[in-house]
């Protein structure tokens, strides 16, 4: 079932694109700025934080704290997005669901493909901070990053596929997610280095896959390392919660339709 | 060959009454209480659709038209029963559905064709068609928030009816157009007819359902209670709303396919039609009882081999009052050349109750198969009745009155 269902997505690809591109040009239509809002959204957050750290409550980062902050709220960025968006993607798009039939799985794919071009552009801009900054470029570490955004875009899509089919049923689901990504952040070394984590929580910390995405991108960009062996567990649990979100997203496919 | 569509024994059953569903009943476990209350929203409905051939589905609100069209287009799962569509299919449940108003008509001709099955290249192969159609030309550009109703509503009918589907669902979806465009929406649907598409019309407007369809299927609270010729299924649908108690009706026998492929060929053309009063000039008002003339003028650009006239009287529900032809009035009519021009003249007694009527006319070739043209509401008048009664017809009545026996007391001289 699984593998035909994946069939039909390559079918439909061409709706898949469509939509995700429907999806972007809709989200910067009439605004001024743009795709700058890419940029905007992670830039401010490290903006804020960069105040915190190194004004009110100095933190030892190795880098500059702007890069270092910046590395991680990109990706960081894309992932919350992504899940938010996924987890929308059914309820916003209901008239659609309840009138035309393509596999719905289409709709938080193309949610997540739609923010990946947020991630890009964003993304962009921390090529411009390396340069500024002198971080040295690691060519063969780089050749590693693909490898670590799909696996976070594995787990953003396991999760948002069980998001949105969850959110059809119970709208608490919305507000569960922004609770739970607001939380989640400050699970993740995100505005703050892994090392101030004390070493009896870690075991349990690395539990959060997006920990070792996190790690294994500035362990590549910022200090010119491979990732440890941690992304392992990072790849393991996002596979497991992939197979469920979109195992339980196909059981539950043909009820969205009867419950607008 | 092999139906289009085939729907064997279908039924769909919605619960009702209870707001959020239990985790067991997402993982579709029987999870029903004493309480829970039932809808049959498509309660064991069986029909078949051939290609090329279009059906009608009428029925109150409420009656599962729409849940058909969606069990068809795979929007929604039966709950027993089996359903099969042969060929690509394209759904007019809702024009424009997928639209997103900030994009503009041209971005939305490629998502919304997208959405309905299209390659992008067959798209870009039927883009000035679909634009010609939708009669956009201009606003090409702009974001469809901008367009009006009726352009929005052509521009949704011109992609899902350049689709080329194999099946076309359309659903009360006429109704937005002004006249010229629904008539180039007939024109498209017999176009798409001719190369084999079958049609499921679903319509409140018995004028487009005689108008379109071969045959009609009658539903009634989520039951087939009729199927036969499409003009019988209007018939018989103005008689289940009269008929609350219609759902014991037995389905009967489908009629013989007399319309089926019916088309103008536009050979001549319905010039004038009159409503001529006992003083000899046009008339919209008539009293009921009065004798009037109805004229029909028409213009012949090919030679006519003894056509048949027909006329339609509709009354104020839509229902038929009287419907006839030359041939059931068992009149001849001459063979036409190319070029000629010809009245026809009935005498009337308009022997109605009063309200608003209309009427279609048509001329049709002398085997039935095709018409020269058709009319539909090429007149409508107001019959004003002096004693007002309810039902169809003014049967004249006089009334007279005789005392067999009186108990009356009478009163002492």
């Amino acid at each position: 079932m699984a593998v035909s269902s994946l069939g039909a997505i390559s079918e439909y690809h061409e709706l898949l694109f469509a939509w995700a591109s429907r999806t972007i040009r809709a989200r910067y239509q009439q605004s001024v700025l743009g795709g700058l809002w890419a940029v905007l959204q992670p830039a401010a957050t490290v903006a804020i934080f960069t105040i915190i750290f190194t004004q009110f409550i100095p933190i030892d980062t190795g880098v500059p704290y702007v890069i270092f902050a910046y590395t991680a709220m990109v990706p960081w960025t894309f992932f919350a997005a992504s899940i938010s968006d996924m987890g929308d993607s059914l309820i916003i798009n209901m008239n659609l669901v309840s009138k035309i039939y393509f596999p719905r799985q289409i709709l938080p794919i193309a949610a997540l493909l739609a923010r990946l071009m947020d991630f890009c552009i964003a993304g962009s801009i921390l090529v411009l901070l390396m340069i500024y900054y002198q971080v040295p470029f690691f060519a063969l570490g780089w050749l590693f990053i693909p490898f670590i955004l799909i696996t976070q875009m594995v787990l953003a899509l396991g999760i948002g596929l069980t998001a949105a089919a969850l959110n059809v049923f119970y709208r608490d689901v919305k507000h569960l997610i922004g609770l739970g990504l607001q939380l989640w952040l400050y699970a993740t070394p995100i505005v703050y280095p892994i090392d101030v984590v004390p070493e009896r929580f870690l075991p349990f910390y690395f539990l959060n896959p997006m920990v070792g995405i996190i790690e294994a991108y500035r362990a590549i960009v910022l200090r010119a390392e491979l990732p440890g062996p941690y992304i392992f567990i990072s790849v393991g649990i996002a596979t497991v919660v992939f197979i469920f979100g979109y195992w339980f997203f196909k059981r539950v496919e043909s009820q969205f339709a009867d419950l607008v | 060959m092999a139906p289009a569509i085939l729907f064997n024994q279908v039924s769909k059953c919605y619960r009702v009454g209870r707001g959020l569903a239990s985790l067991f009943a997402i993982f579709g476990k029987q999870d029903y209480s004493e309480t829970d209350k039932f809808h049959w929203a498509v309660n064991d409905v069986s029909f078949e659709v051939q290609p090329g051939e279009a059906l009608a589905i009428i029925g109150p609100n409420g009656a599962g038209k729409t849940t058909t069209l969606k069990l068809l287009s795979r929007v929604t799962q039966p709950t027993s029963g089996q359903i099969q569509v042969n060929g690509r299919f394209s759904a007019l449940i809702e024009l424009g559905a997928g639209f997103h108003p900030e994009l503009t008509g041209r971005e939305n001709v490629y998502l919304n064709g997208i959405i309905l099955g299209m390659k992008r290249s067959e798209i870009r192969a039927r883009f000035d068609q679909i634009v010609d159609f939708a009669g956009i030309e201009q606003y090409l550009d702009t974001p469809v928030k901008r367009y009006s109703s009726g352009m929005y509503a052509r521009l949704g009918f011109a992609i899902a009816a350049h689709v080329d589907p194999d099946v076309l669902l359309v659903d009360e979806v006429l109704a937005v157009g002004d006249y010229a465009f629904r008539m180039k929406c007939y024109n498209r649907m017999d176009e798409l007819r001719a190369k084999g598409t079958s049609l499921l019309f679903v319509s409140h407007n018995m004028e487009d359902v005689r108008r379109v369809c071969d045959r009609g299927i009658v539903l009634y609270g989520g039951r087939k209670v009729f199927e036969g010729i499409a003009a019988e299924a209007v018939a018989e649908y103005a008689n289940a709303l009269r008929d609350n108690a219609s759902s014991s009706r037995k389905s009967r026998k489908v009629g013989e396919n007399l319309l089926a492929q019916k088309v103008m060929t536009h050979a001549a053309r319905i010039e004038r039609v009159e409503m001529i009063g006992a003083d000899g000039i046009p008339i919209r008002t008539v009293r009921s009882g009065e004798t009037v003339h109805v004229e029909v003028e028409v213009q012949f650009f090919e030679d006519a081999e003894a056509p048949v006239f027909a006329s339609a009287f509709y009354g104020p529900n839509g229902e038929v009052v009287y419907d006839t032809t030359t041939r059931l009035l068992g009149v001849s009519t001459p063979n036409f050349r190319a070029g000629d021009r010809a009245v026809i003249r009935y005498e009337l007694t308009m022997n109605l109750i009063d309200g608003l009527y209309r009427l279609t006319t048509d001329l049709a070739y002398n085997d039935l198969s095709c018409y020269y043209d058709y009319v539909a509401d090429a007149l409508s008048f107001v019959v004003v009745a002096s004693d007002p009664a309810k039902g169809i017809a003014n049967l004249q009545t006089d009334v007279s009155f005789e005392m067999i026996e009186s108990q009356a007391v009478r009163e002492p001289i």
